[in-house]
């Protein structure tokens, strides 16, 4: 994650997430991804309830919030940008919903060590935080046999994605061997991002002691629409190929 | 249960196919050494089979077992599995070339006739996870692996065969969700998996996944199977999955 990356996410809370947060936090189902596909279709995450969570890369935090309302004993929303965690605040207060927020990038967390039993990222450090290290810090502060459950984009849609941040093509565009730090040049897109193969998630993950349990890859559902805001790729796209990818890892006693 | 279908229309094809397929790919083959697919991986460099010397080790479609030979000069005690009868013929040829014995057995993968737990490694370089049915040959696998055993297998990407159009070019051909499905027609064809299809059927079969090694060719590599995938689209992309896994 960089400071970059802030800027971005404090720009786009102001124009989209910060309105949109207080329905997400109020949403019942819990769901993943853009095409908000259902967990319980899915079952991507274990039992939560009574469990220490730590949510990398929170945003608004709607997220850790809906654990919380399925009886997590404590959820810790990580994020870098104030922006975010002050609709967090505001929506900790409003709710009732009591989540810890702190302020810190994906890479660098001061939380101890050994002390949460599952370690969640949407679209958080799973793509803005560097994976050589936040998965590290992952291993850190999980406890043995912890869980750890991330969507990221999967990595076929960043072959097939132009530079300049348009809708994913049925066209490969960059090679896949060295692929790791992205910088996109769209007008919403204009961060820095992380990928990696599927061969190097798999090396990372078994290197910070993670047993791999499952690689969810998901297609848009029936009838789904291109996302108005999160158009990096259309719905014709992703009910052929799969657009966003669910890592479940368990790390080893 | 009697072996698919789609298998024995493969080993037909294979039995047919055979003698054309070593005149074409077997001076790439023939190189002293262990390696991987259409551009010759070193498994020196990839390491998916660990030690292998006093090693009891399974090949899956071995073909003409120049793995196998070459394990047997390792110190290891191979027994080389095919389902096509002419490739074995093949192989009982380089056998009594090398001066060598060791069991080969005609048998498809889907119904291995070898007792539970018999051996240390199972392996198969484009053999019979694809041209068997891998949701059979699996389980079959995890039952002949003694525990803490090793399986390794490597198999076409699917970005490959999703870009597969004589050869494979950049665009996507067909669709992910697809890539799964069950064979069709009546002639040869190869099973395909998708990477998150591997891992469920590893997982639910005991196996902790140890490694995916996504090959490239080195640089200036040089290959006889012209037709499946082309230098400078591998160098760029990798056309062939190493999956190594590890019995519980």
């Amino acid at each position: 994650m960089s400071e970059r990356n802030v800027e971005v996410w404090t720009r786009a809370n102001a124009d989209y997430t910060d309105e949109r947060a207080e329905q997400a936090w109020r949403q019942d189902e819990i769901d993943w991804g853009i095409w908000h596909v259902l967990e319980r279709e899915l079952q991507a995450l274990p039992d939560v309830s009574g469990k220490d969570v730590v949510e990398l890369g929170c945003g608004t935090a709607y997220f850790g919030a809906w654990l919380k309302k399925r009886g997590a004993n404590r959820v810790v929303g990580v994020d870098p940008t104030p922006a975010q965690l002050e609709t967090a605040g505001r929506l900790v207060e409003s709710t009732g919903i009591e989540l810890e927020l702190v302020e810190a990038f994906g890479e660098d967390v001061p939380l101890p060590d050994a002390s949460f039993d599952l370690a969640v990222s949407e679209y958080g450090a799973s793509i803005w935080a560097d994976p050589y290290k936040w998965i590290a810090e992952a291993a850190r502060l999980l406890r043995p046999r912890g869980e750890l459950v991330f969507l990221r984009n999967s990595t076929l849609v960043i072959l097939c994605s132009p530079d300049d941040g348009s809708a994913a093509r049925e066209e490969l565009q960059r090679p896949e061997f060295g692929m790791h730090r992205f910088e996109w040049q769209g007008e919403v897109d204009d961060g820095v991002e992380y990928h990696l193969s599927h061969g190097a998630w798999i090396g990372l993950l078994r290197d910070n002691g993670f047993e791999i349990l499952d690689l969810i890859e998901i297609q848009a559902p029936e009838g789904a629409e291109t996302h108005l805001r999160y158009d990096f790729v259309t719905a014709e796209w992703a009910r052929k190929w799969p657009s966003e990818e669910i890592w479940r890892a368990r790390k080893r006693a | 249960m009697p072996i698919s279908e789609q298998a024995l229309r493969n080993r037909e094809y294979w039995d047919r196919q055979s003698d054309e397929y070593q005149a074409i790919h077997g001076p790439q083959l023939n190189v002293d050494d262990l390696v991987w697919g259409a551009w010759s991986i070193r498994e020196a460099e990839v390491g998916a089979l660990g030690e292998v010397e006093g090693k009891d080790i399974l090949e899956l479609g071995c073909g003409a077992a120049r793995w196998s030979i070459e394990l047997a000069r390792r110190g290891a005690r191979p027994v080389g599995l095919d389902s096509s009868a002419r490739q074995l013929e093949h192989a009982r040829r380089l056998l009594a070339e090398a001066g060598m014995e060791f069991p080969l057995v005609r048998a498809s993968a889907e119904e291995i006739p070898l007792p539970e737990e018999s051996f240390d490694i199972v392996f198969s370089d484009h053999g019979a996870l694809t041209w068997a049915d891998p949701h059979v040959v699996v389980p079959e696998v995890a039952r002949v692996l003694r525990a803490g055993g090793i399986l390794a297998f490597n198999v076409s990407s699917p970005l490959l065969l999703m870009c597969s159009n004589k050869g494979a070019d950049t665009r996507l051909h067909r669709s992910y969700f697809e890539l799964d499905a069950a064979p069709e027609g009546d002639g040869a064809a190869d099973y395909k998996l998708t990477d998150g299809g591997w891992i469920r059927l590893l997982r639910a079969n005991g196996f902790s996944i140890e490694a995916l090694t996504e090959l490239r060719p080195s640089e200036g590599a040089t290959t006889t199977y012209t037709d499946y995938v082309h230098y400078d689209w591998a160098r760029s992309w990798p056309g062939e999955h190493l999956w190594k896994a590890r019995k519980r």
